[in-house]
């Protein structure tokens, strides 16, 4: 079963990922991090196949979440849902490597895009 | 127009773009039309005049109200405020969650109100902040947001802080599914940064004379 973390400090934006995924992507498995430092404990933890994650989260940034997991592993796949719409915050984040990056809120669209770039990457 | 009205003019309408872009993700959200008023913006000098903010607010305003905060800082420094009254916030939040509005609905509010409210408020902030930034090409960096109720007393002693020279007072309506929602957001600016908008803007304006 695909497993994805979904690290977001609102509980709305968690259950509203949580219920598009479970939409489109059907057999998943979440978890929920409520800031990037629970976000890398449960990383190291979990080892997810994909990581969805917030930028502005307190304790540990998104960014620097990114950064922590990227230096563990260089393949990780992470997707950033964030309401930044800053251009230059987008080029940083995605010299990352990341899978995506998508401005909140999260609707059927972005979720659909989201689940599809997941699962061509599980199906190679 | 003379050039100090265009420059005006330039300011009013990056504001309008990055407010006409917040609500198309308060319609995203809501999964309602949005229609939006035309938004006016003030600017206020502390520097020169003895300023009460909550004379700015609209006369509507004359309960609770509901304040969404964010600071930011980089190349701007100074704080975003997004106020609107608490009692049409119930409403909003019924329509963010998709859920039934109800008329008679109190003003107790439940940490999943603040939760959303504090989302919503950010989405909405990062959005009209952003989306200036992208426009005059100033890049800012946020601090976590906040929410808090306020009545007018606790607004003037907390809001009105004095340690920034100038505000920048946007009034924003949208009129969701009928349910018209008032808002002000009100973005203090240190000195140095009105300096820099207006730097940019006199960039944009040597723009349109090349």
């Amino acid at each position: 079963m695909t497993k994805v973390l979904i690290v977001d400090d609102s509980v709305f934006s968690q259950k509203i990922a949580a219920n598009l995924i479970k939409k489109y992507m059907g057999d998943v498995e979440l978890s929920f991090a409520n800031d990037g430092e629970e976000g890398i404990e449960l990383y190291e933890k979990l080892k997810p196949d994909f990581v969805i994650t917030d930028l502005l989260m307190p304790k540990l940034s998104g960014q620097e979440l990114i950064r922590r997991i990227k230096a563990h592993d260089k393949f990780a796949e992470i997707i950033v849902v964030s309401a930044d719409v800053q251009k230059n915050i987008r080029e940083e984040v995605e010299a990352y490597n990341i899978l995506s990056f998508l401005n909140k809120p999260l609707q059927d669209e972005k979720a659909q895009l989201i689940c599809n770039l997941m699962r061509e990457k599980i199906h190679g | 127009m003379d050039r100090s009205s265009f420059k005006y003019d330039i300011l009013k309408e990056v504001f309008n773009i990055s407010v006409g872009k917040a609500a198309d993700l308060l319609s995203e959200i809501t999964g309602k039309k949005i229609l939006l008023k035309i938004p006016d913006v003030t600017i206020l000098d502390r520097t020169t005049n003895n300023i009460e903010l909550t004379e700015y607010l609209p006369i509507k305003f004359t309960g609770a109200l509901m304040v969404s905060t964010i600071s930011f800082k980089e190349n701007l420094t100074g704080k975003a405020n997004l106020i609107f009254p608490a009692e049409k916030m119930k409403a909003f939040i019924h329509l963010c969650l998709n859920e039934d509005v109800h008329e008679e609905d109190d003003l107790n509010f439940t940490d999943i109100d603040f939760d959303v409210i504090k989302e919503i408020g950010n989405i909405i902030l990062n959005c009209i902040l952003g989306e200036t930034g992208n426009l005059l090409n100033i890049k800012l960096q946020y601090s976590l947001p906040e929410v808090k109720i306020y009545n007018h007393i606790n607004f003037r002693k907390d809001i009105d802080e004095k340690e920034y020279q100038h505000i920048l007072v946007l009034y924003i309506t949208f009129i969701i599914d009928s349910t018209e929602i008032e808002g002000t957001i009100i973005v203090d600016l240190a000195l140095q940064s009105l300096n820099e908008i207006m730097r940019k803007i006199d960039l944009i304006e040597a723009d349109i004379y090349d």
